[in-house]
């Protein structure tokens, strides 16, 4: 089968799941056999394919990256027209270059990700007559709390469109379906995670190392937006440190939301046991979970949550908000609401304290996550595949 | 039951009621003890020995707090009926010790799951006498028979569903051996199985078609342990119970936090038992509710999801968390008593 998959980034430019899904979705349909042309926006630097079967095409240059922050000013406006400016030249560079090398030999399936690459996809359906795989790993109403009506029009056209729509999550689906998509063609698949890139890490850092003989370190990793949850993360740190101050809680990630946090840290008095590391890049994002005693990831609205996964293969216990795609799957994280906060801190208080609950919740983990492979989720793509065609 | 009882005078039938659910009764629905006492008025229900909590305590290295529960469950249900002597230990769970105990507290039976590995090429239709024991006698569970109706009921992938009275009443016939057990959650009827599903219709005609064998009659445990001479031995050195694929201890400790949280309960005993304070006392056994160490299961498999079932926690985490919380503070409430 020759798949032609849309794309927004590969490593090392990423910027979240998004970028993670490709990579371990495509390498898992290389390895059963599927060739996968992948394209992208031009990086910058040269990306070698990293496995046989798959072919990178880069397609037009842009140096956005949608979901960080990429203004110094964090205004709204510029995000819009920057962003919009770059998505739409990635589509007509993307229309010309798929049809280009659909002539080589005809595409059987398009797989398009996100809004991001979706009128691509649409357009290049109808002129090559082939049927169009569409997944949502997140939604505008999951991005934001207003959402915008351009992007929503896009998704509601990939909705409408695509033969077959992915969802990575039910709730991502439910989501899907608020964009107008009959219910008929979603198909719930979930990511993975690599368990041997986690669990074979060591933490080299010698003063973290020192660190942690002295106080127990909270961890949260992620874009700082509303959405992610920082917010709450900081209140329930007020709260587990009036009962415990030998914590350290360290917030991993950048965004908008940053100098609000600083400043909640100053005005919580908490602002010596926080550590803001900034945007932690790739390489270093497998380390961190190791620094880690317990991993909380408090999304008010999270489509799956991969990183709730690769802290399981860290071996690190997990608590997660209830608000996330993950929580559907996984029965060895602790799951609160985003908005509990003392409910948050009770939890992180308990893991810290009772070595027995942590070391109970690792070796269940552990078993668990070795059930959520790329391989899972490729197969079960490649059956979203065939359908598609079928329906074709 | 009483409808049953009334309309067939061969019928008997045997409960098992903690003292805790008869508290629980009394105070949400003091209906249910009454016909309780009802039932027990008509001379042919019998209500087992057990421990007046849902507990684990004969897992205590001490047994006195065991004997104690015992005792007061005898109590509890002398209000209304004559305790019977055959024993029943929370979940079923028996072994040799366990039977060697109930013998020394004057019981003449102890119910136990009749599992395969106890019995090998035996039936579980025969009494037995227990390693170690003088005169105890021990009633097998036959799960076969009565997961038929516990569990499989309603089972449509179940090749004999439906099951109806009179089939079921043709298998009990067509049995060996001298009696057969058949015990089940009383949420069989109602909650596992609901009304829909034809349980309740199926135990209205169940006497009515027994009593059409000649050779089957109705029995209390206690009349069996009475009449019914052992066959042969058992011997049983592990704690076997009827909870989970394992049929044994693991499910209220198969794993870290539960021995971690049952250790601490067992721990703290002694001080509260030096306060000489009924409340806390109380507090202290109701702590050691099977149900709490349940809660904490993190098997995999089936049985995680039984366990999820019953539980009102999100996680086997949550569980330990909240229970050790609880736990926790009531130690220090007793350490702070002891100070002054």
């Amino acid at each position: 089968m020759r798949v032609a998959m849309l794309g927004w980034e590969f490593p090392p430019f990423m910027s979240g799941g998004l970028g993670v899904h490709c990579y371990e979705l495509s390498r898992a349909l290389c390895r059963m056999g599927v060739e996968i042309d992948f394209f992208m926006p031009i990086s910058g630097k040269k990306i070698e394919p990293p496995f046989p079967g798959l072919r990178i095409i880069e397609v037009a240059k842009t140096s956005l990256r949608p979901y960080l922050s990429f203004s110094k000013s964090g205004q709204n406006a510029d995000y819009g027209k920057n962003l919009i400016s770059a998505v739409n030249e990635y589509w007509d560079r993307c229309y010309d270059s798929v049809s280009f090398y659909s002539k080589e030999k005809p595409y059987d399936v398009l797989h398009a990700h996100d809004w991001l690459t979706s009128s691509a996809g649409v357009r290049l359906k109808s002129h090559l007559k082939v049927p169009l795989v569409q997944t949502f790993h997140s939604t505008e109403f999951d991005r934001t709390s207003w959402p915008w009506d351009y992007v929503l029009d896009i998704e509601r056209s990939a909705a409408a469109n695509a033969d077959l729509l992915i969802a990575v999550s039910s709730r991502t689906k439910s989501q899907v379906m608020r964009l107008g998509a009959d219910e008929g063609k979603i198909r719930v698949i979930y990511n993975g995670v690599d368990k041997s890139r986690f669990e074979q890490v060591k933490l080299e850092a010698r003063a973290l190392a020192e660190l942690k003989k002295k106080k127990k370190v909270v961890l949260f990793l992620g874009r700082l937006t509303e959405q992610k949850g920082p917010v709450q993360f900081l209140h329930a740190a007020k709260r587990v440190l009036e009962k415990n101050p030998d914590v350290i809680f360290v917030v991993a990630g950048k965004g908008e939301l940053l100098p609000l946090l600083i400043n909640m840290t100053l005005d919580l008095g908490i602002s010596s046991s926080v550590r803001f590391l900034g945007y932690v890049p790739d390489e270093d994002q497998q380390r961190i979970y190791k620094i880690a005693d317990v991993y909380v990831m408090p999304s008010t609205s999270e489509p799956f949550g991969i990183t709730a996964l690769e802290a399981m293969s860290s071996g690190v216990p997990v608590i997660i908000s209830k608000t996330s795609g993950v929580a559907e799957i996984v029965k060895s994280a602790i799951k609160v609401d985003f908005w509990d906060i003392n409910a948050m801190a009770t939890r992180i208080l308990a893991v810290l304290k009772h070595e027995t609950l942590a070391r109970a919740m690792v070796s269940m983990s552990c078993r668990e996550v070795s059930i959520y492979t790329w391989s899972k989720t490729a197969e079960e793509t490649l059956r979203a595949y065939q359908e598609a065609i079928a329906r074709k | 039951m009483l409808e049953l009882l009334e309309k067939h005078p061969e019928f008997k039938i045997s409960y098992s009621l903690t003292g805790v659910f008869m508290e629980q009764c009394r105070q949400f629905a003091p209906e249910v003890l009454e016909s309780f006492s009802a039932l027990a008025a008509t001379g042919r229900v019998e209500f087992l020995s057990e421990t007046y909590y849902h507990s684990l305590s004969y897992l205590f290295s001490d047994k006195d707090e065991f004997i104690e529960q015992v005792k007061l469950h005898s109590e509890a249900i002398s209000k209304f009926a004559t305790p019977s002597s055959v024993f029943r230990n929370t979940e079923a769970m028996f072994s040799n010790d366990i039977a060697y105990l109930a013998e020394r507290l004057g019981y003449t039976g102890i119910l136990a799951e009749g599992l395969d590995h106890i019995l090998g090429w035996r039936s579980p239709t025969y009494l037995y006498s227990v390693k170690g024991c003088q005169k105890i006698k021990a009633l097998l569970r036959h799960y076969r028979l009565s997961d038929d109706v516990g569990y499989r009921f309603s089972a449509k992938w179940w090749s004999e569903h439906p099951l109806t009275s009179d089939k079921y009443a043709r298998w009990l016939a067509a049995l060996g051996g001298d009696c057969v057990n058949i015990f089940m959650d009383y949420e069989t009827f109602g909650e596992h199985h609901w009304v829909d599903t034809g349980i309740f219709e199926f135990l209205r005609h169940l006497p009515g078609e027994v009593s059409k064998h000649p050779h089957l009659a109705f029995a209390t445990p206690s009349e069996l342990a009475a009449k019914i001479p052992c066959r042969d031995e058992i011997d049983v050195p592990q704690v076997t119970s009827w909870a989970d694929m394992e049929r044994d201890t693991s499910a209220w400790l198969g794993n870290e936090m539960q021995r971690n949280a049952f250790s601490l309960v067992e721990s703290i005993g002694e001080k509260v038992k030096q306060q000489k304070d009924g409340k806390l006392l109380r507090t202290w056994r109701m702590l050691q509710n099977s149900d709490h160490f349940y809660y904490m299961c993190t098997k995999s498999l089936s049985d995680q999801d039984v366990h999820n079932y019953f539980s009102p926690y999100d996680s086997p985490f949550d569980a330990y968390i909240n229970y050790m919380n609880i736990l926790q503070d009531f130690e220090a409430k007793v350490s702070e008593d002891e100070r002054n």
